[in-house]
């Protein structure tokens, strides 16, 4: 006994020496906290000329790759930013203004001709890539015939595709000729949050076809933005040095490491530890779990153009004038506008804004939250549950026993009792469970049902709840930017209701309303901002009068930052890498 | 032996593809992989249904399944459909990294757990026993996230908020090709998966020494005059370890899948994430990769493990 007893001791002896060792190495080669801990690799071997200024950020996930044309993940259209730029970019305050472009055509400096139907674009002098190669017109060029060559696979090509032609008279113009009027050109060879229109290096690529597979999207040799990926290791960081052929100023970091890191807990550790500087991906809900972190980890939300909205089932089987006909029928008291406002007056938005998001966004008043589009005549619904109770009465519908109203829906007595699906997201767990309060007190049973996202958003042909129609109502976050109307085109045409004949289309409200496609044509037909905006505004006010949706909040981007980390600002549309060039540590 | 290694790794090859059937309807059927540009306005309708011809998912699903198991048969696991790379790429890239984990994890807690249960199972009921028993329900019944963000909690931003010298989150950039450093940033992570598997194996020792303690055979050893060492290691343990190598042999090929949440936590770059951020998209390319290789790591290790037990066990032979 004594002799086993000796053995564990040793054991146990041995285990702490070990451990201590390792614990040893640990104090003997940890870094203090500060600019050395973020340090990357590379440069602990590089000779110390002058103090190189590096920083660290953790995003949560890792790019596909780094040329959106092959990808939409906005990670990609991160790195984009930072290394592949293109013609224009959106800044801070939501204003279209050049990168590599030396001014934004309009129709006063002679860039959009009197038809609207040709753009010319004027290349800053001097550019190069990083590899001092000279960046000019054949590169645009080069960059629209890899997006339309039927050898490569883009995402995506609209717009691209209604673009006759793109002439390069010199190095530095590039005249592009669409064959019909195209109002989004502005999202077209431009870097924006929805669209990344990176200008491509044609001498690194020109004769190479298939370009979604060639080893440049994930090991690209030559930037044009302010910095150069230099080493990526899959699934685990990137380094990037600077780029000192930068079209703009020189950027004052010498090293960006981008750390991938999947949980926002794990960064938040990090960032008090200081193994990184900043974190882009908190969500609304962490808002005050980095807020308490002040002033070690500073917090900054910037509300933005995204929103988080509730939508009523409106398809119907039979469709309008042989159009936008869905599988299903929706739920049918949804059909009356009345039902739809009460439901919307029922819920207590601003409570959400103020309790779960920190009163940090706000309730938006249309698809266009925080921006220049946005119809700023039209007031967010306030919470009225009396009036909504009253608007339920006056539509037939009578509380019953159960505390259920019920009335006559289509010769049918139909109880308020309907689901409600949407991701399994925490927030919006918790969100629905507040909403299911709030109808209750109206007599209207909310039953939530929360699905993966690879579930939720599951298309027509895998059966997807939403197209189709396989719900009452349902909700997520979506938003119609940079350029106003593709999106809400997509998603409220009588064209792409989903059905077995257009199994893509993106209309998940199933509605088919004549009026709307009319004015969101109004908003489509004229490349002139100005007048755009009159019929956008009035296509908002109807969606806002019909209460075809319950705008829930604008979606907030939410960053957490170390003290020593000194960022630029933060765009509304492009995020925090518009502008990396100035980002500097203390 | 030959011939009954031949029929078994023949019987493999049937689970195998029973396996890919069960797990490409389970991927196709969990996650669209277009889901993720549902609410992209940048993507117009035809963008999309272009987007899923190309990637062949308009086709019938036992279409889609066979063009991927020709494939897979010529040792061609497909391109990955977000990232464009070579699954079997993206697998080489994070496979190394699991292994260096997973095994050091599961080397140093079967040797925990060995000392542990033997030392339970001797000392019934004291209070080491006791103690340890204790501590392995503890860490049997913990969520793994709790601990890996705990320890990260205290070792990490604690210790260096109490000037104590502290252990990296793992979300630092670290030169990976440092031993040193690759040891500092094990340490966490193997730990925390150290506590749950003790747990559960210094139990599963404790029990199989303590079944073989009150066999005949031990009596009589006993009543032969042998040492309680002698007949602790040269009778008992011997005889405890054969359930052992059934378990490890199968625990073996899991290690390969990583592990997803102390990977997540610690930003360890290996195959659970892999197979965790590509399953979310529906990209089953890469996850039915992954799903392969663990498979037949399952298949082949059962083999191994009924082979090992001929040398451990006289009684068994193969026929």
């Amino acid at each position: 006994m004594k002799k086993n007893l000796y053995i564990l001791l040793s054991l146990i002896v041995l285990a702490s020496m070990a451990l201590s060792a390792c614990g040893g190495g640990v104090v003997a080669t940890e870094a203090p906290a500060g600019p050395a801990a973020t340090e990357a690799p590379v440069e602990a071997t590089e000779a110390p000329m002058a103090e190189p200024k590096s920083a660290t950020g953790a995003w949560s996930q890792e790019p596909d790759n780094i040329v959106p044309y092959y990808t939409q993940m906005s990670y990609a259209i991160w790195i984009a930013q930072l290394t592949l730029v293109g013609l224009a970019e959106w800044d801070d305050q939501g204003s279209f203004v050049p990168e590599l472009a030396a001014e934004i055509p309009s129709a006063a400096n002679g860039g959009v001709s009197a038809d609207g139907l040709t753009i010319t674009w004027k290349l800053k002098e001097g550019l190069k890539w990083s590899d001092g190669e000279a960046l000019t017109s054949a590169d645009v060029k080069f960059t629209f015939d890899q997006v339309m060559d039927p050898a490569n696979a883009p995402l995506s090509r609209t717009g691209y595709d209604k673009i006759a032609s793109v002439e390069t008279p010199d190095d530095l113009t590039v005249v592009i000729t669409f064959s019909e009027l195209y109002p989004g050109w502005q999202t077209l060879f431009t870097q924006g949050p929805n669209n990344a229109g990176s200008i491509l290096p044609a001498h690194v690529l020109a004769g190479k076809t298939a370009l979604e597979s060639d080893p440049f999207i994930h090991q690209p040799t030559v930037a044009s933005g302010p910095f150069v990926i230099t080493d990526w290791v899959a699934g685990d960081h990137m380094v990037l040095a600077r780029n000192d052929n930068f079209y703009g100023s020189r950027p004052i970091l010498d090293t960006v490491n981008i750390k991938f890191v999947p949980t926002p807990e794990t960064a938040l550790a990090a960032l008090q530890t200081g193994d990184v500087d900043w974190y882009p991906d908190f969500s609304e809900s962490d808002i005050e779990t980095v807020n308490a972190l002040e002033p070690a980890v500073h917090l900054k939300v910037v509300p933005g153009a995204d929103f988080e909205h509730y939508f009523f089932n409106l398809g119907t089987t039979a469709g309008v004038d042989g159009k936008g006909a869905a599988d299903q029928d929706g739920f049918c008291p949804f059909k009356d506008v009345n039902v739809r406002k009460a439901i919307t007056l029922g819920i207590n938005r601003q409570a959400f804004v103020d309790s779960l998001l920190a009163g940090k966004t706000t309730v938006p008043v249309s698809q266009w939250p925080n921006s220049e589009w946005e119809n700023k005549s039209l007031t967010p619904a306030t919470y009225d549950p009396d009036g909504a109770a009253a608007l339920l009465e006056e539509a037939g519908y009578a509380l019953g026993d159960d505390g259920i109203r019920h009335g006559d829906c289509n010769g049918e007595d139909t109880k308020l009792s309907f689901t409600f699906d949407t991701t399994d997201k925490q927030l919006r767990v918790d969100i629905a469970l507040a909403v299911q309060s709030d109808l209750a007190k109206i007599g209207v049973e909310f039953k939530p049902n929360h699905s993966p996202a690879g579930t939720f958003f599951a298309g027509y042909t895998d059966g997807g709840i939403m197209p189709t129609g396989n719900y009452d109502m349902a909700g997520y976050t979506t938003g119609f930017y940079p350029d106003p109307m593709p999106g809400a085109i997509d998603s409220f045409s009588c064209d792409t209701v989903p059905n077995a004949e257009k199994p893509a289309g993106a209309n998940n409200y199933l509605v088919c309303d004549p009026k709307l496609d009319e004015l969101m044509a109004a908003g489509n037909a004229t490349a002139d901002p100005a007048t755009r905006k009159v019929a956008i505004d009035e296509l908002q006010k109807y969606i806002y009068d019909n209460y075809y949706v319950v705008m829930m909040y604008a979606r907030a981007n939410v960053y957490g930052y170390v003290d020593r980390f000194v960022p630029g600002s933060f765009g509304f549309f492009s995020n925090m890498n518009w502008n990396a060039e100035v980002w500097d540590v203390k | 032996m030959w011939a009954y290694i031949a029929r078994r790794a023949i019987q493999a090859l049937f689970t195998l593809l029973i396996i890919t059937v069960l797990c490409f309807i389970l991927t196709r059927l969990s996650a669209d992989p277009l889901a993720q540009y549902a609410t992209n306005p940048n993507m117009s309708t035809a963008d999309k249904e272009a987007l899923r011809e190309r990637l062949g998912l308009n086709q019938p699903l036992p279409v889609q399944y066979f063009k991927w198991l020709g494939l897979a048969i010529q040792g061609d696991l497909g391109n990955s459909f977000f990232s464009k790379q070579p699954v079997s790429l993206m697998i080489s890239q994070r496979l190394p990294n699991t292994l260096k984990l997973m095994f050091t994890y599961e080397i140093i807690t079967i040797l925990v757990s060995l000392v542990l249960g033997i030392i339970s199972a001797v000392r019934q009921y004291s209070l080491l026993d006791n103690v340890i028993t204790t501590f392995s329900f503890i860490g049997f019944s913990m969520p793994i996230f709790f601990i890996a963000l705990g320890a990260m909690l205290i070792f990490a931003v604690k210790f260096k908020e109490w000037g104590f010298p502290y252990l990296p989150t793992g979300a630092d950039i670290w030169d990976q090709k440092d031993p040193l450093e690759y040891i500092k940033h094990m340490i966490l992570p193997v730990s925390c998966l150290v506590i749950i598997g003790t747990a559960g194996y210094a139990r599963f020792i404790r029990t199989s020494i303590l079944e073989v303690l009150g066999q005949d055979y031990v009596r009589t050893a006993r009543a032969k005059g042998l040492s309680n060492r002698m007949v602790l290691y040269k009778h008992a343990l011997r005889n405890a370890a054969l359930p052992l190598v059934t378990i490890i042999g199968l625990d073996i090929p899991g290690l390969l899948g990583g592990a997803l949440v102390t990977e997540s936590v610690y930003a360890w770059p290996g195959m659970g994430r892999l197979f965790w951020e590509y399953a979310q998209r529906g990209d089953f390319p890469v996850v039915l990769g992954i799903l392969l290789i663990i498979s037949s790591a399952v298949v082949i290790f059962t083999i191994i493990t009924d082979v090992v037990y001929t040398f451990v066990d006289p009684r068994i032979r193969l026929s």
